[in-house]
């Protein structure tokens, strides 16, 4: 990838990668599709749970997994149109 | 406190209907920040929704007030009650338009510096409050206040086509130069009322290309 990312798509990459495997996803799993650091990785999922787009859980075995919230589907929905006008205003 | 803005008598009229156009757009933008905000959650779009909701309360409040000043000329009544209730109606006002409009381009000013500084954002609000209305000379000092503010506004968004050339934040950064030059016009309105009319056209051609970004982004 030569350019670097911006704070939307990364957040965009952390909640396609919980999609597309489902429901209550591992964060080895989301590390390795975000291409992020573990600390980083660690500092945007509490962002996204406290913005609200997902939800930590635990396993059955007490480990914790991480799923999407209506408003995380609904931020990947609308993705284009929230990076489109995030960039016209550089608001990000 | 008596303020007065010269509008030549041709322009009677077209002024409501461009300041009715502002507000439209202005209120269109603010929305849509607002739903933006709900899905992405950033702490900036929502305060840049809310300043463009005051900037386009500060335009209603100035195009019902000019359209009542319009009514008050064709009324049947003595030249003295006719001219006294002008006058009360523009300076009521134009006092509301510049709270709500010197709040709104704070807020909007304050979410490009890009910082969670509160103290920095009741002081950008508090310092223009009071400069506004403890000044003898109120318009002229909102005005010059206004320009200022759509100078830093402007270089943010000229900087923001730099760094990202494309034609929507390319259209951002041409309209609020337009909103610029239009405000630096209104300060020369008390020497030719012929500014008056420029500064309004300036500012619709600002908001057609604000719009035309709203259509960019929206479409997929």
């Amino acid at each position: 990838m030569n350019k670097k990312r911006d704070r939307l798509q990364i957040i965009h990459d952390i909640l396609l990668a919980i999609r597309e495997k489902g429901s209550q996803v591992k964060p080895t799993h989301i590390l390795y599709k975000s291409n992020l650091s573990h600390q980083m990785l660690m500092e945007y999922l509490q962002e996204l749970i406290a913005k609200g787009f997902i939800i930590e859980e635990g396993d059955k075995k007490g480990k914790k997994v991480y799923s999407l919230t209506d408003k995380g589907y609904d931020y990947l929905r609308d993705y284009t149109v929230i990076k489109g006008f995030v960039d016209s205003y550089g608001l990000g | 406190m008596v303020y007065t803005h010269l509008s030549p008598a041709w322009f009677f009229g077209y002024d409501v209907l461009l300041e009715i156009s502002f507000a439209v757009v202005s209120l269109i933008i603010a929305l849509f920040a607002f739903k933006i905000y709900k899905s992405s959650a950033i702490k900036q779009v929502h305060l840049f929704g809310l300043s463009f909701l005051l900037i386009s309360i500060s335009y209603i409040i100035q195009s019902i007030l000019n359209f009542m000043i319009i009514s008050k000329l064709n009324e049947n009544v003595s030249k003295m009650i006719k001219l006294q209730s002008i006058v009360h109606l523009n300076t009521l006002g134009f006092l509301i338009h510049m709270f709500f409009m010197i709040i709104g381009l704070s807020i909007l000013l304050y979410t490009t510096f890009k910082t969670e500084n509160r103290k920095l954002f009741w002081l950008l609000i508090v310092v223009s409050l009071l400069l506004l209305f403890l000044s003898r000379d109120a318009p002229n000092i909102f005005y010059l206040i206004v320009s200022v503010y759509l100078f830093f506004i402007s270089f943010h968004f000229i900087g923001n086509y730099r760094r990202n050339r494309q034609p929507k934040t390319l259209l951002i950064a041409l309209a609020f130069l337009l909103l610029l030059f239009g405000n630096t016009h209104f300060i020369f309105i008390l020497n030719h009322n012929l500014f008056y009319p420029i500064g309004h056209i300036l500012e619709l051609f600002a908001y057609i290309l604000i719009l035309w970004n709203f259509y960019l982004v929206r479409k997929k």
